[in-house]
């Protein structure tokens, strides 16, 4: 069975058609959707193309930092100079997703919608702490990152619903690191994937922020106090404590159990320790206006 | 079947295409036999088109959203095509099945970066597969292309100085 495809012109003729179609799906860059009907494992009865709605690839600077409509290309936040700016950890891991035609044509919306276990952008949403924007006929609302993803290739997408934008606040001050490890070609999925963010906290420490990718039914945030004194074993130490409990995984062709296990420690202590290096022990945590929080970024960079 | 408009290779034409139709499919029938499958589910590179100057795998494509869209393949390019020659100078193909896909993947690259470094050209195509295996070759070929491009500019640079005096 083919599913109908539609082409709204707007809005809200998507959403009533996500509303009242037997079994919609939306149709966002194609890229998994394509290879889901390759394999026959695509049951929709009507694909819902989003590419000719207005507006929904826009990408644009906000008050506390950055909006993406769910059309914006994955390579577009690799590349795009506000988001290197403004969440240079973002940028970076949008552009270690699969290969470039791959990234020239998947979107950002698309890509969560996926609600794969494996996904790599995840894990930087999840430390930046970014909301996802879902629209229905019924309106707009607007869920954490955090809690979106609710079970193996589960999101909290309900039907009729569809991911409108994503909002990513300023990349606090402090390091930040992803390390990726992958078992087969190295831009294939990953065994392991840790994004791992290190800021100054409210008690005057610092926290460290980890995202995990492949390593449960579903990526996984965990954050953890450290003494802005600590030593970078230490803070190794404690990220490994707070990781190890939320690791989980699911063997497959790229590794059993234990081997991702392996490699999922390895990738929180990489990560954690390039991103303890690299925060400054006066990181402050006072709210930064934008463009002065860039400033300050760069002035670090050159050290 | 929808109409769509469809520029390949700088030429523009009207395409009766399917909604289910693949890019792919459609260039292929159109006679651009560059445009291979490989994988299918775009982790070769075999189907490599640019769109708008934009790498796509054309294996994941949907033909009715490239409507209005300027589409190159390997087979459009010029004889004298820098990338094309010194992919032939280095002997970077053995079958040359993928070798559209890689020639397109460096036009991308190059147009984006013209210095690109050896890493940077790794990174680029490392979503390319060759099963005959020859990757430095292909690397050697676009490095030497980025190093051409570095002369040919500066050779005319130095032309339009020596026009500018004698003028
Ligand atoms: C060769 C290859 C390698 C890959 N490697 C990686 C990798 O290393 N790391 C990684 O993270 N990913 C990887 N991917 C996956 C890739 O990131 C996803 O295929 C892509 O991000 C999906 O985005 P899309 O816009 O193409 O989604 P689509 O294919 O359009 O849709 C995917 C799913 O999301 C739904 N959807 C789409 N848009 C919306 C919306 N706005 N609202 C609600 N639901 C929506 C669809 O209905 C579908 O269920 C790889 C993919 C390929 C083909
Ligand atoms: S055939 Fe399209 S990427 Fe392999
Ligand atoms: S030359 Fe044969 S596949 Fe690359």
């Amino acid at each position: 069975m083919t599913a109908t495809l539609h082409r709204p012109r707007d809005l809200g003729a998507a959403l009533d058609l996500l509303a009242d179609a037997g079994d919609p799906m939306v149709y966002g860059g194609g890229t998994a959707v394509q290879i889901l009907l390759k394999q026959g494992v695509l049951f929709a009865s009507d694909l819902v193309d989003i590419a000719g709605v207005p507006g929904l690839a826009d990408l644009a600077a906000t008050p506390g930092g950055l909006r993406a409509g769910t059309m914006v290309t994955l390579r577009r936040m690799e590349t795009d100079p506000l988001v290197q700016d403004r969440a240079p950890l973002l940028a970076q891991v949008y552009g270690r997703v699969a290969n470039p035609r791959v990234r020239n044509t998947a979107s950002v919306g698309g890509n969560i919608a996926h609600g794969d276990y494996r996904l790599d952008p995840p894990t930087a949403l999840l430390v930046l702490d970014a909301r996802i924007e879902l629209s229905s006929s019924a309106g707009p609302r607007h869920v954490p990152i955090r809690e979106f993803f609710t079970g193996f290739q589960e999101t909290a997408v309900r039907r009729g619903e569809m991911v409108t934008a994503i909002d990513v606040p300023t990349q606090p001050l402090g390091g930040a690191a992803f390390t990726k490890l992958s078992s087969l070609a190295a831009n294939d999925w990953p065994a392991a994937s840790a994004a791992v963010l290190v800021t100054a906290s409210a008690t005057g420490g610092r926290e460290v922020r980890i995202g995990l990718g492949a390593l449960a039914p579903t990526p996984v945030y965990v954050a953890v106090p450290v003494p802005a004194d600590a030593s970078a074993d230490d803070a190794v130490d404690a990220a490994l404590a707070a990781a190890e409990p939320l690791i989980d995984p699911l063997p497959d062709v790229r590794g059993g159990v234990a081997h991702k296990r392996r490699l999922g420690r390895v990738a929180v202590a990489d990560a954690t320790r390039a991103a303890w290096a690299d925060t400054p022990r006066d990181t402050p945590r006072e709210e930064v206006p934008d463009d002065r929080r860039l400033t300050l970024r760069r002035l670090r960079r050159r050290h | 079947m929808t109409p769509i408009d469809l520029t390949v290779n700088g030429e523009r034409r009207t395409v009766p295409v399917g909604d289910d139709d693949l890019l792919l499919d459609v260039l292929r029938e159109l006679g651009h036999t560059s445009v291979r499958e490989g994988c299918g589910v775009g982790a070769c590179g075999a189907c490599t088109v640019l769109a708008d100057g934009h790498s796509v795998s054309s294996c994941l494509a949907r033909a009715v959203r490239y409507d209005g869209v300027a589409i190159t393949t390997a087979d459009g390019l010029p004889t004298d095509d820098d990338v094309v020659e010194e992919f032939v100078a280095a002997r970077a193909m053995q079958c040359g099945y993928c070798i559209p896909g890689f020639v397109l993947m460096g036009h991308e690259l190059l147009a984006e970066n013209p210095d690109a470094t050896a890493a940077e050209i790794d990174a680029h195509l490392e979503g390319n597969i060759c099963r005959c295996g020859t990757y430095l070759e292909i690397r050697t070929a676009l490095q030497n292309v980025v190093a051409r491009r570095r002369h040919d500019d500066m050779a005319r640079r130095r032309h339009d100085d020596m026009a500018k005096e004698s003028a």
